[in-house]
């Protein structure tokens, strides 16, 4: 039996996340059920393992996801008995498998209090904040969800994880430039974090796109949004959403044609000439055709890539085709 | 040439089983021992109130901002730096505003780090009593005698280390007395503690007293007896004098240059 995974469980295929949940039994099983911290017993057994109580976590997620409510529970007995009722990591799990388990809002509501009456006692409960606040969104109360994003942000600005949702929430509200900030800073925090910088080409493509917006404002973000792809490709030069957001911003720059191509100040980004976004287009073009051809194959190497993406960019190639034909 | 003859001395037997076998495993024990007195007496982290992690984390922030500022565009960054320069300066983020411009307090009147010195002594004293012990015992019973051959030949430089109250000159170096090989466990049983309880384990000095000797870059930069405020406009100095360039400057004509089809 492959050892469940050590790292998050959120992105996993449904497929997959059925398969770590039918681990659990055999997992619970083949380790030892009890923690005990007498010297003797840790003397003669080794010395525990920090993956384990990972394992554990990730567990109680993919359990969770996937309605095997008995393991969960047994997980959680165990990081309690380890760690204690009071550990801030243990009290947002406990908050996970109540917020799964509970029956219409009433329920969620009264979880929603249990949080505040933690956070009340102790407001630096970073995983309890981040529980009631991603529960406050799974409600439907965006913009308190917002806030308190933000009143999180405003004593720990160094948190990537807190940015990257509150960028999320103002994207699911329509407030670009927001989402843009917010996705910044997670860039101030992981420089060379090469899907960040295509998720930031893709908020600044949405914001060129969204109605009503002006034609300097539209070429400054897309002059951007070219230039956040390049890097992001630059950085993971086989990173399909990369590929492919380069591809469609420079497809829709060269449909714009030369028209307007106001003169910017140096402070700004200026638009690539036609010839560059040609070149880029092509570059796009045959890396995500090449991609698509190998994953289609299921070429060694070339696996890994998520099928609704690699479906998306063969959507995309096909479009450019018949426009060809045409 | 007249060769040196080999040193022969008579010894007990019962020597390596009554003196030798002893020390060892009383040097493992007070190892093992110490371990588990440092995990039991170790106070858990204080834990910080929510001004105290505002101050720290802004600082860090405007730290992050300044070291990957090639990240931003040239607008975004000029306003995370003008809106950050303001902040630090007028104190926005220090945890008792009120506070500004006095002197910092002596760090013997801090509680926090006092606390933290505590820990500390208490580490010390984990060390140093044992130690003062096992090394009182092994003088008061076996000291004067030497009770073992080392099986390799050494320099007459290993003469003082090896045979610490022993003064017999002419003596080989490899014969060995008891409080020599009671230093030479204290070096040597580093492996056997890791072997016994696991790699982080707090048996050996030598590992406390690197950590000692060690910087302390995180404790020194919120450390007590640093003023808060001072960092915050150091940190606005440097913040104003970047002269910004953004990676993002030619990275089409970068990635076309690099990637080819």
């Amino acid at each position: 039996m492959a050892p469940p995974i050590l790292h998050s469980p959120v992105q996993l295929s449904p497929a997959a996340a059925l398969a770590l949940s039918q681990q659990a039994p055999a997992f619970l099983r083949s380790s030892s059920s009890t923690v005990s911290s007498s010297p003797l017993s840790t003397l003669l057994s080794g010395p525990e393992k920090s993956e384990q109580w990972l394992q554990y976590e990730n567990l109680i997620v993919s359990c969770l996801r996937t309605g095997d409510d008995q393991a969960a529970h047994q997980c959680l007995r165990r990081l309690v008995a380890r760690f204690g009722d009071d550990n801030e990591r243990v009290q947002a799990l406990r908050g996970l498998v109540k917020e799964a388990e509970a029956q219409g809002n009433g329920a969620l509501e009264e979880v929603l209090k249990e949080y505040n009456q933690i956070l009340d006692e102790n407001d630096t409960n970073i995983p309890i904040a981040k529980r009631r606040i991603a529960l406050l969104r799974s409600m439907g109360r965006l913009s308190d969800a917002a806030s308190a994003l933000v009143q999180l942000l405003d004593f720990s600005p160094t948190d990537a994880e807190a940015w990257s949702e509150l960028s999320d929430i103002y994207l699911s509200q329509g407030l670009y430039p927001q989402a843009i900030y917010a996705i910044e800073e997670v860039l101030v925090l992981a420089p060379n974090a090469w899907n960040i910088h295509a998720r930031l080409g893709e908020l600044q493509y949405m914001a060129a796109t969204a109605p009503g917006v002006a034609n300097g404002l539209y070429q400054k973000y897309m002059a951007e949004a070219v230039k956040r792809f390049a890097r992001s490709v630059e950085l993971c030069d086989d990173y399909l959403r990369g590929y492919y957001g380069l591809k469609l911003v420079s497809k829709r720059l060269l449909n714009d044609g030369a028209k307007a191509t106001r003169q910017t100040d140096d402070s700004e980004f200026a638009l690539p000439g036609t010839s560059t976004l040609e070149r880029l287009n092509e570059l796009a073009t045959a890396r995500l055709s090449e991609i698509v051809r190998h994953s289609a194959a299921s070429d060694r190497g070339w696996r890994g890539y998520s099928e609704a993406e690699v479906a998306a960019a063969r959507a995309l190639l096909a479009d450019d085709a018949s426009a060809i034909e045409r | 040439m007249a060769q040196v003859p080999v040193q022969s001395i008579h010894r007990d037997p019962q020597l390596f089983y009554w003196i030798l076998f002893p020390i060892t495993i009383v040097m493992i024990l007070t190892g093992v021992l110490r371990h588990y007195a440092t995990v039991l007496m170790a106070s858990a982290p204080k834990k910080q109130d929510q001004k105290a992690t505002r101050e720290q984390r802004s600082l860090l922030h405007g730290i992050n901002v300044r070291g990957n500022h090639h990240v931003l565009s040239k607008p975004s960054f000029t306003a995370r730096r003008d809106a950050l320069i303001t902040a630090y300066e007028s104190g926005a983020y220090l945890k008792n505003p009120d506070s500004r411009g006095q002197p910092p307090p002596n760090p013997m009147s801090d509680p926090n780090a006092m606390e933290g010195m505590m820990g500390m002594m208490k580490n010390q004293m984990a060390m140093v009593i044992p130690n003062t012990l096992i090394m009182s015992w092994i003088n008061a019973f076996f000291s004067g005698y030497v009770i073992m051959k080392l099986p390799f030949p050494l320099t007459i430089k290993f003469k003082s280390m090896l045979q610490a109250g022993v003064a017999t000159r002419d003596m080989d170096p490899r014969w060995m007395s008891s409080i020599s090989w009671y230093f030479l466990c204290i070096f040597g049983l580093q492996p056997v503690f890791n072997f016994l309880l696991g790699s982080d384990n707090a048996a050996s000095q030598m590992a406390q007293q690197m950590n000692q000797m060690g910087p302390q870059g995180g404790a020194q930069m919120f450390g007590p007896g640093v003023d808060p405020n001072k960092q915050f406009l150091a940190e606005a100095e440097n913040l104003a004098v970047i002269e910004h360039h953004s990676v993002l400057d030619g990275v089409e004509q970068r990635l076309l240059a690099g990637i080819k089809v």
